[in-house]
């Protein structure tokens, strides 16, 4: 805001009074939002490393699992008893909310299933199968939990990002201008007072000689 | 070729022609070799052997691991067809039988292949025409657009009455474990029937068709045990071998693992097969004891193939160790392409 365009007026002052007190309400307000959001950000950020270190390890079984596999049944066998699977994991999204941040909850369908559910006959398969698919079905739902707990992590870094700019913006731009702005009005208001009382002054002297 | 078909002479004729085959497979050390050999290098090494014609045929179109795994399949699947081309007389009715299980699974992959929508070249990859359909009745079936057409196709062949029967239960729950298990256990009956039904060499092929049968109900009894999901496996097990479905129904609720083992070697007279289960006492994982009942299951299979040299036993042998020469060469370079120690592909080798 620039000074020149500031009309030096008394209501302006008090406008611009009425609009420091709001930004700094707003100001403390912002502050508390982002040190909670940064408090509850540490608390996800253990599960996260929890759940990637548990993702990247269930990740690693299920390739060693296949590895196993593709050497015992060979790809045919593998891909002969993949093709039995046909159902896809569904998935329901709910949202609950941290300090104002909509997060997801994510929700879904049993993944691990029994050897007789999994659309494969016990007669025609061998226990390696099991095996992999039961290391599969583990890491499909390591990854829904990961899912759950990543999106929240980001989502609550990209709030605490456009927190911390708004806490900025007004800890370093809008309340220093409009501060420096109630001053100049202030000083401007002053110096005009003091202008008029010279001036009266003045008159009351000349119309007395 | 002249070769007589009465007496004992068709019998002695195939069991010749298998034996002589039989000491072509690869012997033990030569895996041993191989578990130090690069990709490359087992691809020569298996064109060396009886495979260099299916290498040199599909070397156009595959390359590396895929080249060895098809052409080891198709070299399976030729050699099966010649087996079943020089067996005469009855002997050709209990091969032809025992093939069968080679039919089911192309099957049921076709059945599972249409029902995902998957294009017919990807099906055409994972099938193995090693039993009695043959690879232009497999490409018919394969043309056709859904499980029902390809059901209705089977019209005339042996799977045919259990396919239909199955089919529409199948496609409404969109699994076929359930005619997957339907159609093993008919297979293991129809085995059964035929060796029961009084033709020459039955009693032999009965004894191997019951230590089949028996085996592989042990093998899924443990696979069972360690899923724990189920209350009821008698519509898993097959019956017709040494154990009821009932006792094995009962054996699967034993707690105690040393104890069901107990049970299992008390009932099991067959040596091999008691000295694999003593070994199985402790915990070890489903695919050991896999392949401790599979190794176990081949030793009782030589043994019995010499007791009766001249039997429906030595050809049987000779298709079983021919399959798991082709599982062990696969085994060793699949192991080698996902970079396994030779330790963990030696364990996954029946030898």
């Amino acid at each position: 805001m620039a000074l020149r365009d500031i009309k030096p007026t008394r209501s302006e002052l008090i406008g611009l009074k009425k609009r420091i007190a709001l930004s700094e309400r707003g100001y403390k307000i912002l502050k508390m939002k982002r040190d909670g959001l940064i408090l509850e950000f540490f608390k996800i950020l253990a599960q996260a490393k929890d759940s990637r270190g548990e993702l990247n390890r269930k990740y690693e079984q299920a390739v060693e699992k296949m590895a196993i596999a593709n050497t015992v049944e060979g790809a045919i066998g593998v891909k002969a008893a993949a093709f039995s699977v046909a159902e896809v994991p569904s998935i329901s999204l709910r949202s609950k909310n941290i300090m104002g941040v909509v997060v997801p909850e994510i929700e879904s369908s049993k993944v691990r299933k029994s050897l007789t559910d999994r659309g494969y006959g016990v007669l025609g398969t061998t226990s390696v199968i099991d095996d992999t698919a039961v290391a599969f079905e583990e890491l499909v739902e390591a990854i829904i939990q990961s899912a759950e707990i990543e999106t929240t992590m980001k989502k609550l870094i990209d709030e605490i990002e456009s927190t911390k700019r708004r806490v900025n913006a007004l800890e370093f731009k809008v309340i220093p201008e409009l501060t420096e702005a109630r001053d100049f009005i202030k000083m401007r208001l002053d110096e005009m007072e003091r202008e008029e009382l010279f001036r009266l002054k003045k008159i009351k002297a000349r119309s007395v000689a | 070729m002249a070769q007589a078909m009465s007496g004992p002479a068709p019998y002695i004729y195939v069991c010749t022609r298998t034996r002589v085959r039989k000491a072509k497979l690869l012997p033990p050390e030569e895996y041993a070799r191989m578990l130090n050999m690069s990709i490359h290098e087992i691809t020569r090494f298996i064109e060396e052997t009886e495979y260099k014609k299916e290498i040199d045929e599909l070397g156009t179109s595959f390359s590396g691991i895929d080249l060895i795994e098809t052409a080891l399949s198709w070299n399976l699947a030729k050699e099966y067809q010649n087996i079943l081309d020089i067996t005469p007389g009855t002997l050709k009715v209990f091969i032809k039988a025992y093939l069968r299980h080679w039919d089911i699974q192309n099957i049921l992959t076709l059945l599972r292949g249409k029902m995902q929508g998957l294009r017919p070249g990807k099906i055409k990859e994972v099938l193995i025409p090693a039993g009695s359909l043959d690879r232009v009745f497999l490409d018919r079936l394969l043309m056709e657009e859904t499980p029902e057409r390809v059901a209705e196709t089977l019209k005339g062949t042996d799977l045919y009455h259990i396919v239909n029967r199955e089919i529409s239960r199948a496609v409404e729950a969109g699994t076929f474990s359930h005619m997957e298990n339907e159609l093993y256990k008919e297979f293991y009956a129809g085995l059964l029937d035929i060796a029961r039904a009084g033709l020459k060499g039955g009693s032999q092929f009965l004894s191997f068709i019951q230590l089949d049968i028996d085996i592989t109900n042990i093998r899924n009894l443990f696979r069972l045990r360690a899923d724990q999901f189920v209350e009821n496996i008698r519509s898993m097990m097959i019956p017709g071998g040494s154990f009821s479905v009932d006792e094995l129904q009962q054996m699967y609720v034993i707690k105690d693992q040393n104890e069901f083992i107990e049970t299992l070697q008390k009932r099991m007279t067959v040596k091999p097969v008691q000295e694999a289960l003593e070994a199985m006492k402790g915990a070890r994982s489903g695919h050991e004891i896999d392949v401790g009942l599979t190794r176990s299951q081949l030793e009782q299979m030589e043994r019995m193939s010499k007791i009766n040299p001249f039997s429906v036993h030595p050809i049987l042998v000779y298709l079983e160790r021919k399959r798991y020469e082709v599982v062990n060469l696969r085994a060793i370079a699949r192991g080698k392409e996902s970079n396994l120690s030779a330790d963990r592909i030696r364990a996954c080798l029946v030898i």
